[in-house]
């Protein structure tokens, strides 16, 4: 594929993470209203945890793990930020 | 803030870090390296970062935003200009104010009064309530001094400024004073700064004898915090283990506080140094360096002064050291008073 080509595949992709990202932030909205009302508190450290232990399990690289953990964890830390919004409003 | 976490620093002790990070109202940007992780928490109320400190497996805690918001050049990037009538402190101009230590006479107040105004000062200085190390020293001559103050500033076209030392004086020295004073005894006595947070007037907020800068406009900060953004500050020596002069004057103080704050920043030769003879150079400096403006004592016969005559400079200096200032602020870009009223000798 040329240069031109594999950018408008990233392109794509971005297109796709993006809605997957959201998608999943919708999740995280509907889990902040839950513990809410189940009185939880916001930071869940065994639950991102877990997270965390998930997605460097299915991970098949070229990233490494770790590479893969550092990216959720921005993931899990925007996510948080998002609940803790929604929970001002 | 940002906060680094000890090499050993167990997943458990991240996670207490951040709860209670999350707890004060902080988002957290947690990164996880290869030995040690940071997290950097952005937003939340300004915290006490030792509450963090404290907390087992940190190492570090870096604060990334001052204390000060209103005194702070982030919060307004362009420099503050305070108009006193139509003398602007914090402009291109230099502004020198001058005068004597203590208003002790109407005759005494009115021939310095005269000298300085001669020599291009633009704001007379002169205190009617002192703060004296001794109980026994003289006192000031109170709303007596402000008159003949008052009077003197009138007859020769210049502004007053003179020094608040208790709030019960506020309203009696803002009917005769243009500029109201706090001196560095007083500079974290927040009542007082409160009250004047509280006042229209232009105040000059010394820096305290051992306060740091942060400390200084954390002062500041309590003038403005109560809606009078009218703040000068003024350098006047920091105490050090140099007793040869009083204090230390700090020429370091003046870009320092340029980068932090919007505030101008003047400087007290005179305390700084506490010996005539060093007056004139370091007045020199912190124009050099960037100073708005100087405050400079002038007293027509110092060694006969109730205060601080040994500081006080004679007229024939303050001359001289006004025509010497005339070529080194244009040198930075800066005026100051370009006519003198009229030439005198310069004898020393």
């Amino acid at each position: 594929m040329s240069i031109d080509e594999l950018r408008r595949r990233i392109d794509e992709i971005d297109t796709d993470l993006v809605a997957l990202l959201n998608a999943r932030a919708e999740c995280a909205l509907a889990i902040g209203q839950a513990k809410k009302a189940a009185g939880l508190d916001l930071y869940q450290p065994a639950r991102e945890s877990d997270v965390l232990h998930h997605v460097q399990h299915i991970n098949g690289g070229p990233l490494d793990d770790e590479a893969v953990k550092r990216l959720f964890e921005r993931i899990i830390d925007e996510a948080r930020r998002l609940e803790r919004l929604a929970d001002l409003e | 803030m940002v906060i680094v976490m000890q090499e050993r620093a167990t997943g458990e002790q991240v996670e207490r870090v951040i709860a209670q990070l999350v707890e004060m109202g902080f988002d957290i940007h947690r990164s996880t390296g290869a030995l040690r992780t940071v997290i950097g928490a952005v937003g939340g109320k300004t915290a006490d970062p030792r509450l963090i400190e404290l907390l087992d497996g940190v190492q570090e805690v870096l604060r990334i935003t001052e204390p000060y918001k209103l005194a702070s050049r982030s919060f307004k990037p362009e420099n503050t200009v305070i108009s006193v009538g139509d003398v602007r402190i914090g402009g291109d101009e230099v502004i020198v104010m001058a005068g004597p230590c203590s208003a002790e006479t109407p005759e005494q107040v009115d021939a310095a009064a005269a000298a300085v105004k001669r020599a291009g000062a633009k704001i007379l200085r002169g205190g009617a309530y002192k703060p004296r190390s001794s109980p026994y020293s003289f006192q000031g001559l109170g709303e007596e001094g402000l008159r003949m103050l008052r009077g003197a500033a009138d007859r020769h076209h210049l502004k007053l400024i003179s020094e608040v030392m208790d709030i019960s004086q506020i309203e009696t020295i803002e009917k005769y004073a243009d500029i109201l004073q706090v001196g560095a005894r007083n500079m974290q006595n927040y009542t007082l700064l409160r009250e004047l947070g509280k006042s229209k007037a232009p105040v000059m907020l010394k820096r305290g004898i051992s306060a740091t800068i942060e400390e200084w406009l954390l002062s500041a900060e309590y003038i403005l915090a109560g809606g009078n953004m009218n703040v000068t500050l003024c350098e006047r020596g920091i105490r050090t283990f140099e007793s040869y002069t009083r204090n230390t004057l700090d020429i370091s103080a003046i870009p320092v506080v340029q980068q932090l704050s919007h505030l101008p920043i003047i400087v007290d030769p005179s305390h700084g140094t506490g010996r005539r003879d060093k007056v004139a150079s370091m007045a020199r400096a912190a124009v050099a360096a960037g100073a708005d403006g100087l405050i400079i004592e002038v007293h027509c016969d110092p060694d006969h002064a109730m205060s601080d005559g040994a500081q006080s400079m004679f007229p024939a200096q303050f001359d001289r050291l006004m025509a010497e200032l005339r070529i080194i602020a244009p040198a930075i870009g800066r005026s100051i008073c370009l006519e003198p009223v009229a030439r005198r000798g310069w004898s020393r």
